[in-house]
């Protein structure tokens, strides 16, 4: 099932008297429980695709939609609901990893006893049960990356977006994390990450590479046309 | 008069013989137990035409003084002699793993010379470049990964075949980036020639 689509989708940025075109004519989708990985060199444009994807930046030209919803005007309901977008930059260094993962959630108005429940359970989803206590500044790459998963999944999202999940990550590490992300696969959530790091690539379902805006992938992972699909007039939603 | 060629002289070009130097380097042995090892660690990549091609391999070997026969090992009803590497065996089987990153900077020189005879049509160079690309996608979605877990903390986590298996997926993967990097630059240079954005676009 397709959760997620770019279709034709663009992205410039004024810089002074220039316009940069960061997305050209990028069309993508992603499937349910998925792993797409998307490998570029710094400038590419892999960060800007991840926003736009995750719905926080509209593009400017294109549609992207999730679960048949066109995400411009709805991002804020969507990435609470659906997708979640991974920020490994965690804040609040002194804050315990626990309180990371349960302050938004409390945020969302879950219950202190809910929200601690399910962060735990997050955590232990991510691999990451024994981080709970450590303060977030303590955290090595690796661990801040599974305590910034934890908080994403503790909303159980259909799908994660997340930018270099293995930039920086110790060696021995790198494939703990890819392991966690195929993981995520397994029970059904798609995940759309990037790297700089071509190791990052391995056992994805889906490699790209994004080169000057311009997102490649080989051919029989290409994706056929999407078409919009119009309601007709008077059409209702049955019970 | 044209002198006799000493066969043993010439570099020795069996890749199997240099695999099969290996394994008895690994563990000396005898002809069918090595065949049976040989199968299983070069599986996929190199082949025994039969167990003979294994005991034809180790005479090479031996008349090369490679390897050499372990003492009282052909004795009984149904001797079975072990071989073990000699020190120009040693020596020499380094050398050979060693010229194999020269074969692969061969291969990779040839894949870029032939290449860059298309630098007068771009555009079909931006095609061949971006389907090298797509084979390297592919290539790299291939790649198993290979999580450590605690068990991996000894010198050989895993057993020989396990660490192998984990270092040529990194060697592979490892390559693969370095490809995929020097394919961004190539498609740049090439988008620099005159007419080929037009041409890419």
């Amino acid at each position: 099932m397709t959760l997620l689509e770019l279709h034709g989708v663009a992205k410039r940025y004024r810089e002074g008297q220039l316009e940069r075109v960061v997305l050209r004519e990028v069309s993508l989708r992603i499937d349910a429980g998925e792993l797409a990985m998307v490998w570029g060199v710094r400038g590419a444009g892999r960060s800007t695709l991840l926003r736009v994807a995750a719905g926080i930046e509209a593009p400017d030209e294109g549609v992207v939609r999730f679960e048949g919803r066109e995400l411009s005007g709805h991002g804020g309901d969507v990435l609470g609901a659906g997708i979640g977008y991974c920020q490994k930059l965690l804040r609040g260094g002194s804050q315990l990893a626990l309180e990371v993962v349960t302050m938004p959630l409390l945020a969302a108005g879950v219950s202190p006893a809910c929200a601690r429940t399910r962060a735990c359970e997050a955590l232990e989803r991510a691999g990451a049960p024994g981080c709970a206590t450590l303060r977030a500044a303590s955290l090595d790459t690796a661990e801040t990356v599974r305590v910034a998963l934890a908080r994403v999944l503790a909303h159980d999202p259909r799908l994660v977006v997340i930018d270099d999940p293995i930039q920086g990550v110790d060696l021995f590490e790198r494939d703990g994390i890819l392991a966690l992300l195929r993981s995520l696969t397994g029970e059904g959530v798609a995940v759309l990450a990037s790297t700089t790091d071509a190791t990052g690539l391995a056992g994805a379902d889906r490699t790209l590479t994004l080169s000057e805006g311009e997102l490649r992938g080989p051919p029989q992972q290409q994706l056929a046309p999407v078409l919009a699909l119009r309601r007709p007039a008077g059409w209702r939603a049955s019970a | 008069m044209r002198a006799e060629r000493d066969p043993q002289s010439a570099p020795m070009q069996s890749q199997v013989n240099w695999a099969l130097l290996g394994l008895v380097i690994e563990r000396p042995s005898y002809a069918y137990e090595l065949a049976q090892r040989f199968d299983r660690t070069y599986a996929g990549v190199l082949t025994l035409s039969s167990v003979s091609h294994a005991y034809t391999a180790l005479a090479a070997l031996r008349e090369r003084e490679l390897i050499e026969e372990l003492p009282g090992t052909r004795q009984g009803r149904q001797p079975k002699p072990h071989y073990r590497a000699t020190a120009k065996g040693l020596d020499g089987y380094g050398q050979w793993l060693v010229a194999q990153l020269d074969e692969d900077l061969r291969r990779q020189r040839l894949f870029i010379l032939s290449l860059a005879t298309f630098t007068r049509d771009p555009q079909t160079a931006l095609e061949l470049l971006a389907r090298y690309e797509q084979a390297c996608l592919e290539e790299a979605r291939g790649t198993p990964i290979a999580p450590r877990t605690a068990q991996h903390t000894g010198v050989c986590a895993g057993g020989a075949p396990e660490l192998a298996a984990r270092l040529a997926a990194e060697e592979s993967r490892l390559a693969v980036g370095a490809k995929l990097a020097w394919v961004e630059y190539a498609r740049r240079e090439l988008m620099a020639l005159p007419g080929a954005r037009v041409a890419a676009r």
